[in-house]
């Protein structure tokens, strides 16, 4: 990130006046507006309450609504952001052939437009938590870094995707396929304790067991969700122990990304 | 002071063909890695080896037929693509002229675009607020600026966009094509705003335009391509004129290629233009005669027919026109070839290239044959031409009488 920073400040301005469109065009003939940005984690938090009734999942003393919302936010900010960012290169070819300054502007805009929605989920969340009566503790000033982890994860599906995606259209097609089953690799229905609890202390899997946990954990957002839940529901700090495989996995991956998504700008605008 | 632009032994491939599959990629890099013959898509050559540098200041156009490059050249400036080979060096800021249409986002209101149209150009906001009014002054849409442009015409948009892009402050413009746009009101507003950034702010501008008679007006120095080389670099006269002789070839070609599309009463088969002394030339001096040789198959007979040659100037606009009718009816014309000989006495336009046309009517005044654009010739400066006021058509006697009306 060091190398693009100072470059891209100067396109501050672009990435605000771009992600700011995107809202309004989105959002201007709807009659409810922003209000569809939140409706989509509601939904899926009351379909999963209405599941978990029927299956049982242990979740612990947080009540399991509030839990799998928590668990909703980084979730869908995530998906969102790497499946727009994407896309994002392609569904700008007009601009691309015109124009020209720096090309991670496109993902980057499609990531800070969900932070806006990410915004309007905290709402909710607040409302939930005044629900439910649960206090933040001063654990939840982890929640920023938190979301900055999450961007540079979702950066590093959406540099690399969406550069890809310009020469092999596949790639959107089957980004959605795979981002649906990475939420049932994730602790977004299921609580990573619940993972914990089989992996670690039953030992479920014989002598795999931990190493299938370290696994798990690669997928950064089973830390995140987690420490999402800990630092704004348990009030306690982060699990650095299941943060670490991911940490690791995306500092290799983000730069590898990044100089893919370089060397591939060149020709965008002849391939597109 | 560094040239402003620089271009070195700049090359640019493109290869030809269907794009290639993920599969097709991956049989190929596989068949690579068992050190097999792969098969190798033919290259096209967009650019082929282009040397040039512009000077601050410089106002340069780019001409050229269609895929000679002229866009792809303005790309390769403009940093929007690489090049396969040689290297571009440019010393300012770039503001393209974008096409309208790239920038504007039809769901939002004329004022937001200028604000989101200066974003994407590089215009800070804070410029863009202080400018505000005079762009919106000059798209003469004041009634309509908060309106969702995907409710304005298409001539609306196009004001707008070109409102936007000429506010920008930039050192170096890059116009391609989007001086025709909107009515003859707004060309000639565009056409004024272009010549004040020229003139008094002292741009440096690379403009792509099919309109000849614009380029020469507007540049002080102007390259022909021709299919990804620069044929002439030179004052626009000398390359202007060059380029409506490669027209000419082009066009005699395509005469003679396209002779048995037509099944019609009359055919052209051959036009040139003569010297005096009967050699084919592309053109003459002002004031001397021109002569025009055509000839023409008829396929049936043709009762008193008329024949109508004329000149007009690359853009359409009809200068003379003569007609066989005017003096007295020519003979009947019956199946064969014909040889037509016309002749000014003398042309008296001045210098810049010019069209002829030929019309053919049966009797009834019913169209047999029309052509336009059938040959270009240019008209030559003389030498007492240089003390002469520029800048006009035809010389007309004219006489001034001045008197001072205060005292």
């Amino acid at each position: 990130m060091s190398i693009t920073t100072p470059n891209l400040f100067a396109y501050r301005e672009l990435i605000t006046a771009l992600a700011w469109k995107n809202i309004v065009v989105r959002y201007k003939q709807a009659y409810l507006g922003l209000l569809w940005a939140v409706i989509k984690p509601v939904m899926l938090m009351l379909i999963f309450t209405l599941v978990k009734s029927f299956v049982g999942i242990e979740t612990g003393d947080i009540p399991y609504p509030i839990l799998t919302f928590a668990a909703l936010m980084p979730w869908i900010f995530f998906q969102e952001s790497a499946s727009e960012g994407v896309n994002s290169i392609t569904a700008n070819t007009a601009l691309i052939k015109k124009i020209y300054f720096p090309r991670e502007v496109f993902p980057l805009t499609a990531m800070v437009t969900k932070l806006v929605e990410l915004a309007i989920g905290f709402f909710i969340l607040a409302a939930l938590m005044a629900y439910y009566q649960i206090l933040p503790s001063i654990h939840a000033l982890w929640v920023p870094a938190l979301i900055f982890y999450t961007m540079l994860v979702a950066l590093t599906i959406s540099l690399f995707g969406s550069a890809l995606n310009v020469y092999y259209r596949d790639v959107a097609q089957a980004l959605p396929v795979l981002l649906s089953l990475a939420m049932y690799a994730s602790p977004v229905i299921y609580p990573l304790s619940l993972v914990k609890a089989k992996l670690i202390d039953e030992q479920a899997a014989g002598e795999w067991s931990n190493a299938l946990y370290t696994i798990y954990n690669i997928n950064p957002l089973a830390g995140i969700i987690d420490s999402f839940q800990k630092c704004l529901l348990q009030g306690i700090a982060p699990d650095f122990n299941s943060l670490l495989p991911g940490f690791i996995a995306t500092i290799v991956f983000l730069p590898i990304s990044y100089l893919y998504f370089k060397k591939a700008e060149n020709w965008f605008a002849d391939i597109i | 002071m560094p040239p402003i632009i620089e271009v070195k032994h700049l090359t640019k491939e493109y290869s030809l063909g269907t794009l290639t599959s993920a599969k097709d990629t991956l049989r190929h890099s596989m068949a690579k890695l068992r050190g097999k013959e792969t098969w190798h898509r033919e290259k096209f050559k967009a650019l082929d080896d282009v040397n040039f540098t512009i000077e601050r200041g410089e106002v340069v156009g780019i001409i050229g037929h269609n895929g000679a490059g002229k866009s792809t050249l303005l790309k390769h400036i403009a940093n929007i693509t690489k090049p396969t080979r040689g290297e571009i060096t440019v010393n300012g800021s770039i503001a393209p002229l974008i096409e309208v249409g790239a920038g504007v986002s039809p769901d939002l209101t004329g004022r937001e675009n200028i604000f989101l149209n200066g974003a994407i150009l590089g215009i800070p906001k804070k410029t863009i607020q202080r400018k505000l009014d005079e762009i919106i002054d000059f798209s003469e849409l004041e009634q309509f600026i908060d309106t969702p442009v995907k409710r304005y015409s298409s001539g609306m948009a196009i004001k707008l966009g070109f409102s936007i892009a000429t506010s920008l402050d930039a050192d170096i413009l890059i116009v391609d094509e989007v001086l025709a746009v909107g009515d003859l009101a707004f060309q000639r507003k565009c056409f004024d705003r272009m010549e004040t950034l020229i003139n008094k702010e002292g741009k440096t501008v690379l403009l792509v335009s099919h309109n000849i008679r614009q380029v020469s007006r507007m540049c002080s120095r102007v390259i022909l391509l021709k299919q990804g080389k620069i044929i002439i670099d030179s004052d626009p006269d000398e390359a202007c004129t060059a380029f409506y002789n490669e027209n000419n070839k082009q066009i005699k070609s395509k005469l003679i290629s396209a002779e048995q599309e037509h099944n019609n009463k009359v055919e052209l088969i051959d036009i040139q233009i003569m010297s005096p002394e009967g050699l084919n030339i592309e053109q003459i001096n002002i004031n001397d005669p021109l002569n025009i040789r055509i000839k023409i198959r008829v396929f049936s007979e043709i009762i008193k027919p008329e024949v109508v040659i004329g000149t007009h100037t690359t853009d359409f606009i009809y200068l003379t026109a003569n007609s066989t009718d005017t003096h007295e009816t020519i003979d009947n014309f019956s199946p064969g070839e014909y040889e037509i000989l016309f002749t000014h006495q003398n042309y008296p336009l001045k210098p810049g290239a010019y069209g002829v046309r030929m019309n053919v009517f049966d009797q009834n005044r019913n169209t047999l044959f029309h052509g336009e654009n059938l040959i270009f010739f240019a008209v030559d400066i003389d030498k007492s031409e240089s003390k002469k006021p520029p800048l006009r058509l035809i010389d007309v006697e004219g006489e001034f009488r001045i008197q001072k009306l205060t005292k």
